[in-house]
């Protein structure tokens, strides 16, 4: 009795297979692997703007704990500094895929990657 | 009140990044889509400046529609007749041209076959497979429809051959791209880019670095390398992949061989770049379809006749073909393609 | 008039339950302490605890220990009413609704191992609904759920087999 206790039952495995599954899938539907083009920042549920990635370029943007500091270099952006605690938004580091987020919960800020990179301006056919 | 307007002056600063001044827009014209994009104006002037494209173009695809009543159905009846015609001087200083362009191709390129193109069925929006009697192709062919039938005296024409029927498709587009850019530069428009059904010109710049075009890979959804297209310059392709049908295996595609009569077979695509010259357009159109009509040992030398040094032929997913000088302008986005590719020497 | 007094005779069932408590908040505030790579990424050991009491003293109590726990853990954190209050909160009621149906799955079929993923994953989706809903109202979060997902499959794994170790003792 003890021993079957602490060993996993059929339909543990059932719900672990199950999930393993989903995360899977969850990774295929939501993961990008396509460089991004643009950058959208919010404060709060504003947004702040929509920049361009391939640019050097500081932002300061206020949120309720004072400045974070974005920092947009040739395709790829991060938190360069934030007035948080855990400094969670910068330790994400540099973003560069589409979907791809980094978020300043305390300060409110968040950054997404948007816009697909398109090598081409014209497709010939 | 401090933090108050600090925060709304870096507020102010930060959304200070413009958005991009390009306009862009497409319609449905010739028969397939016209793509423009005017950089560096006012949506209202990049507007009123691509509807007066537009319409242009729409009168021009109604004078010269090949299977619908128009002025070059007109022309198309007159032959059959054995009759002249007087026509409008834009529309013979065309057909002289295109007679130009037909010898030069020495006859590889002739728009005068159109009863075989209709025979095959592509003179429809859309193409149904089906077996075309093979005596009527060789009636056809010992027919042997020319642009040197056309005998052109000032607006006056008329065929010595009743069955030349005129098939502009490998053309117009070309031309219309030259009438657009012409009418851009009349406009004092300075960046702009063209898009007739993959056909383009350029104009000036995007923004601050020069227009860049994708070239369709013949067998994928997507582009199999890109051009950076400087101002006046332009680029067409001729492919097995846009117009054809399949039948019993077999893929048909819409451009014919007026030696044979039969579709082109063993030919994915080839694109020409061309340098900025009066007929950028015209060429960008035209010049593609001889090299790929002819025999493999005659691809090169058609590329001469046509005055084209950059040029990519794709065979087939194993035989790839690009100029020394294309080459040079060409960034790959295949790299699979770009392993196979083999240069070639223009001389 | 005699003075009536209320006696409360804590059992030896109230002892353990209140050392379990006492864990619980212990691990969680040290969880918190500890840096986690990933915002929102955490192994939630303290969720142990609350499985532990579900299995041997039922639910009514495994939800006493778990709603203290969260509250005693904000308070002695100071983030007590803090967005991480309501996201801990948040994650710790879905939770505990997924455990209150799944307690009635067949024991022959689902050992605590089951419980301890579904309820990592509630809570996650707790959480993800918070931030979405109220922190962060846009869609951006897409991009994070894959992580948290993983995160709540496999630390609901591993919590659970160590709570399947702990009751076979």
């Amino acid at each position: 009795m003890n021993k079957l206790k602490s060993q996993a039952l059929i339909g543990d495995i059932f719900i672990i297979v199950t999930s393993a599954i989903a995360v899977v899938f969850l990774f295929k539907t939501l993961w990008s692997n396509v460089p991004a083009s643009q950058l959208l920042i919010r404060q709060a549920d504003q947004i702040i703007g929509t920049y361009d990635l391939e640019q050097t370029r500081e932002l300061h943007i206020h949120g309720p704990l004072g400045e974070s500091h974005i920092s947009i270099e040739q395709g790829k952006v991060r938190f360069k500094q934030s007035p948080c605690n855990h400094q969670y938004c910068v330790h994400q580091g540099w973003l560069n895929r589409v979907g791809q987020v980094a978020i300043c919960l305390p300060n409110q800020i968040s950054l997404q990657l948007i816009g697909e990179k398109k090598p081409y301006d014209s497709l010939n056919y | 009140m401090r933090p108050l307007f600090l925060f709304f002056s870096a507020w102010l600063l930060i959304s200070c990044s413009a958005k991009e001044p390009l306009y862009n827009t497409q319609t449905y014209v010739f028969g397939t889509l016209v793509d423009i994009s005017i950089y560096g104006e006012t949506d209202e002037r990049a507007q009123a400046v691509s509807n007066a494209i537009i319409q242009e173009y729409q009168h021009l695809h109604q004078r010269l529609h090949a299977w619908k009543p128009s002025e070059l159905s007109a022309v198309n009846q007159a032959f059959t007749q054995g009759e002249a015609i007087t026509v409008k001087a834009d529309i013979a200083q065309m057909l002289s041209d295109v007679t130009r362009l037909s010898t030069q191709s020495n006859g590889t390129f002739n728009p005068a076959i159109g009863q075989l193109i209709k025979l095959w069925g592509f003179q429809n929006d859309t193409f149904t497979p089906h077996q075309v009697d093979a005596k009527a192709i060789d009636s056809l062919i010992s027919k042997n429809p020319r642009m040197t039938d056309l005998v052109i005296k000032g607006n006056q024409i008329h065929s010595v051959n009743s069955a030349v029927q005129l098939d502009l498709g490998g053309y117009a587009k070309g031309y219309a791209l030259d009438l657009g850019l012409a009418y851009l530069k009349q406009q004092h428009i300075q960046h702009a880019l063209i898009n007739i059904g993959g056909n383009i010109i350029a104009l000036g710049q995007h923004g601050n670095q020069a227009w860049r075009v994708g070239i369709q890979h013949p067998r994928q959804p997507n582009a199999i390398a890109t051009v950076a297209l400087a101002s006046g310059w332009a680029i067409g392709t001729s492919g097995d992949y846009q117009r054809y049908f399949y039948l019993d295996g077999k893929r048909y595609c819409h451009i014919i061989d007026p030696k044979t009569g039969y579709p082109v077979q063993g030919m994915q695509s080839v694109t020409v770049l061309i340098p900025p010259k009066k007929q950028a357009g015209v060429l960008s159109d035209v010049a593609s379809k001889p090299i790929f009509i002819a025999p493999a040992n005659e691809r090169l030398a058609q590329a001469k006749a046509m005055d084209v040094p950059h040029f990519l032929i794709i065979t087939s997913n194993t035989d790839i073909q690009v100029s020394e000088a294309m080459q040079q302008k060409l960034t790959w986005l295949d790299h699979k393609a770009e392993k196979i590719a083999k240069v070639v020497r223009f001389e | 008039m005699t003075r009536s007094t209320i006696s409360i005779n804590p059992t030896k069932t109230d002892h353990h339950v209140a050392k379990l408590t006492a864990l619980a908040i212990a691990l969680h505030v040290l969880e918190a302490v500890f840096p986690s790579p990933l915002p929102g990424v955490k192994p939630g050991v303290a969720n142990i605890i609350t499985l532990f009491v579900l299995i041997r003293y039922g639910f009514g109590t495994a939800a006493w220990v778990s709603l203290l726990r969260v509250f005693a853990s904000s308070l002695l954190l100071g983030n007590f009413l803090s967005p991480t209050f309501v996201l801990s909160l948040s994650g710790a009621l879905l939770s505990l609704a997924t455990l209150w149906l799944a307690q009635y799955l067949p024991k022959r079929y689902f050992s605590v191992i089951t419980l301890s993923v579904l309820a990592a994953f509630a809570h996650t989706l707790g959480q993800l609904c918070i931030v979405r809903i109220w922190l962060i109202p846009h869609a951006g979060v897409s991009y994070l759920i894959p992580i948290f997902a993983l995160a709540a499959l496999i630390f609901g794994l591993i919590n659970g087999i160590i709570c399947a170790r702990l009751l076979s003792k």
